[in-house]
């Protein structure tokens, strides 16, 4: 009995936040053209869909997350794999290295990579975010792989170059569909690092190429139509919740670490 | 033992150069810059460590530090205990587990800045679901600091549970059945078994979650700037808040140096951090 009621306690704590934003999302908060305040429906989101600004700032949110979660595990696999399979002069120093760029302060970083960034052309891009956002999300997915690819016995290796297969070939063919929930998992965990980010996101999207958090900044002026805040908040979840839902087996496995 | 073999650094090598651009050459770029004031990139001045000297120097500084410290430590008092709870929980849900762990994973997809706001609707005493009932018992976070402390710590809470009882869990449920057994039998209660079983199988999980809470929650800026600016009267004027400050003052110099001292402080207390966790294990 107590830990239903525990249980309905986290629910509920969780849940009341996002029930408003639901809620209001389907509100008409400020009224219109024949809609009265308070009217119920689809309006916020056929309105946000209509708006070409907020369609391309979901546009922009969806390339750099893609394409920082492509390269966050393109990169971090063979390094993982490395430091899985082999000891070599410096290892444990490399993993203590990653962590220190893990737990610097975006902010700190914020002024020179934009200098940086704005010499090699990539401000206002999602490019450069994408690039930006695997300062933190290349070493926790490094960790994670890490520690899917120790629990693969070494023999899978072996197995493979018997076979003939090296290199690429072996990484394809042999390790990544191994090690397919770890490669979830990390993706889940660079994805929710990364879509919803704001330093990097803000100084890097001076005047275009905004993503959704950015878009949703821009909406609050001098008369806000706080339903349609709520109803791109509620949108930008979908993709979080996609993900979620497809490593829900997984998600808890992604940090079993060498304790 | 692994084979020992200096080749693996090729496979690093992609990494290092990616974390070499993204990493190594702006924070060699911050520490350049603490060192100089600058009014354009064209002019820049050689200060020495002016900057250090006058932020040292100032109560106000030591005051934010303070406040970040004093946040960071209600943070992890709050959120570790509450976490490993909620895992040990949903260790006894069966099947129903992964639906806990996929509601508490819930917040960490929002964006960070709408969090702020979400709260603020929540709690607006004309529209909000808790608004009316709080304004009733006369809390308005804007009124005194502990409103505003209350209110940036449940935010937090409601928005990193997930992870601490995602990484909990993931240590609680790989500790296989046989342990627990053989504790039962031996009449062990309930908190020997958490004390000597449960608890080392945890510590390397909970070891991350220290570290990724301590270095975010120093670094809070959004939450509180969102909800009262740093107010009432710097009740919430974390360290972020005065470099955000500077650096929208165009203050580049002085918000460097500001800078390279935050990531100093972090750096001190994660690597005594790291030292403490090796002494353990050894």
């Amino acid at each position: 009995m107590m830990r239903v009621l525990a249980l309905l306690a986290l629910a509920g704590f969780i849940l009341l936040p996002l029930a408003q934003a639901i809620l209001l999302s389907f509100t008409a908060t400020l009224g219109g053209e024949g809609v009265a305040r308070g009217t119920f429906g689809l309006m916020n989101y056929t309105a946000v869909l209509a708006t070409p600004e907020l369609r391309a700032a979901m546009l922009n949110s969806a390339i750099y997350v893609f394409l920082n979660v492509s390269l966050c595990i393109a990169v971090a696999l063979p390094a993982a794999y490395a430091l899985a399979r082999y000891s070599f002069m410096g290892d444990r120093h490399f993993l203590l290295a990653i962590l220190v760029f893990r737990v610097t302060p975006p902010v700190v970083l914020s002024l020179p990579i934009f200098i940086l960034f704005a010499e090699l052309g990539l401000v206002n891009s999602p490019v450069g975010i994408a690039l930006v956002h695997c300062l933190f999300n290349l070493p926790v997915a490094i960790w994670i792989l890490e520690s899917f690819i120790r629990a693969v016995p070494r023999e899978l290796d072996e197995t493979a170059f018997i076979d003939g297969h090296t290199g690429p070939a072996f990484f394809f063919r042999h390790l990544m569909p191994a090690i397919a929930p770890g490669i979830g998992v990390a993706a889940f965990f660079c994805f929710i690092f990364s879509w919803v980010e704001v330093v990097f996101a803000r100084i890097l999207t001076v005047t275009g190429g905004k993503p959704i958090t950015m878009a949703i900044q821009a909406m609050f002026t001098f008369q806000t139509n706080i339903g349609m805040v709520m109803a791109m908040t509620c949108l930008s979840l979908l993709p979080g919740l996609a993900m979620i839902w497809f490593v829900r087996n997984h998600i808890a496995r992604g940090f079993t670490l060498r304790a | 033992m692994p084979p020992y073999d200096n080749r693996a650094w090729w496979l690093l090598l992609p990494a290092m150069l990616l974390l070499g651009v993204v990493g190594v050459l702006p924070l060699l770029a911050v520490i350049n810059y603490g060192f100089h004031d600058i009014f354009t990139l064209q002019d820049v001045h050689w200060v020495g460590v002016e900057w250090f000297a006058e932020i040292l120097g100032s109560d106000r500084f030591w005051a934010s530090l303070g406040r970040s410290l004093l946040f960071s430590a209600l943070v992890l008092g709050i959120l570790v205990p509450l976490g490993i709870m909620v895992a040990l929980v949903l260790l006894t849900c069966g099947r129903w587990a992964v639906w806990g762990l996929m509601l508490v994973a819930l917040p960490l997809v929002v964006p960070w800045n709408m969090i702020p706001m979400l709260w603020l609707g929540l709690i607006n005493p004309d529209t909000g679901l808790l608004g009316p009932g709080l304004a009733a018992v006369g809390f308005d976070y804007k009124f005194t600091a502990w409103h505003t402390w209350a209110l940036i710590l449940t935010m937090d809470t409601w928005h990193w549970l997930g992870l601490v009882v995602v990484l909990a869990y993931a240590g609680l449920s790989s500790i296989p059945p046989a342990y627990r057994q053989a504790a039962a039998i031996d009449g062990a209660s309930r908190l020997a078994v958490f004390r000597h079983i449960e608890l080392p199988r945890i510590a390397g999980a909970l070891a991350i979650v220290f570290l990724l809470r301590f270095v975010d929650s120093f670094m809070i800026y959004t939450e509180a700037f969102g909800i009262n600016a740093g107010g009432p009267s710097d009740a919430t004027r974390f360290l972020t808040v005065e470099l955000g400050e500077e650096i929208k003052g165009f203050s580049y110099g002085q918000a460097a140096a500001r800078a390279v001292l935050y990531f100093l402080i972090v750096l001190c207390v994660v690597w005594a951090f790291v030292l403490a966790t090796r002494r353990r294990e050894a």
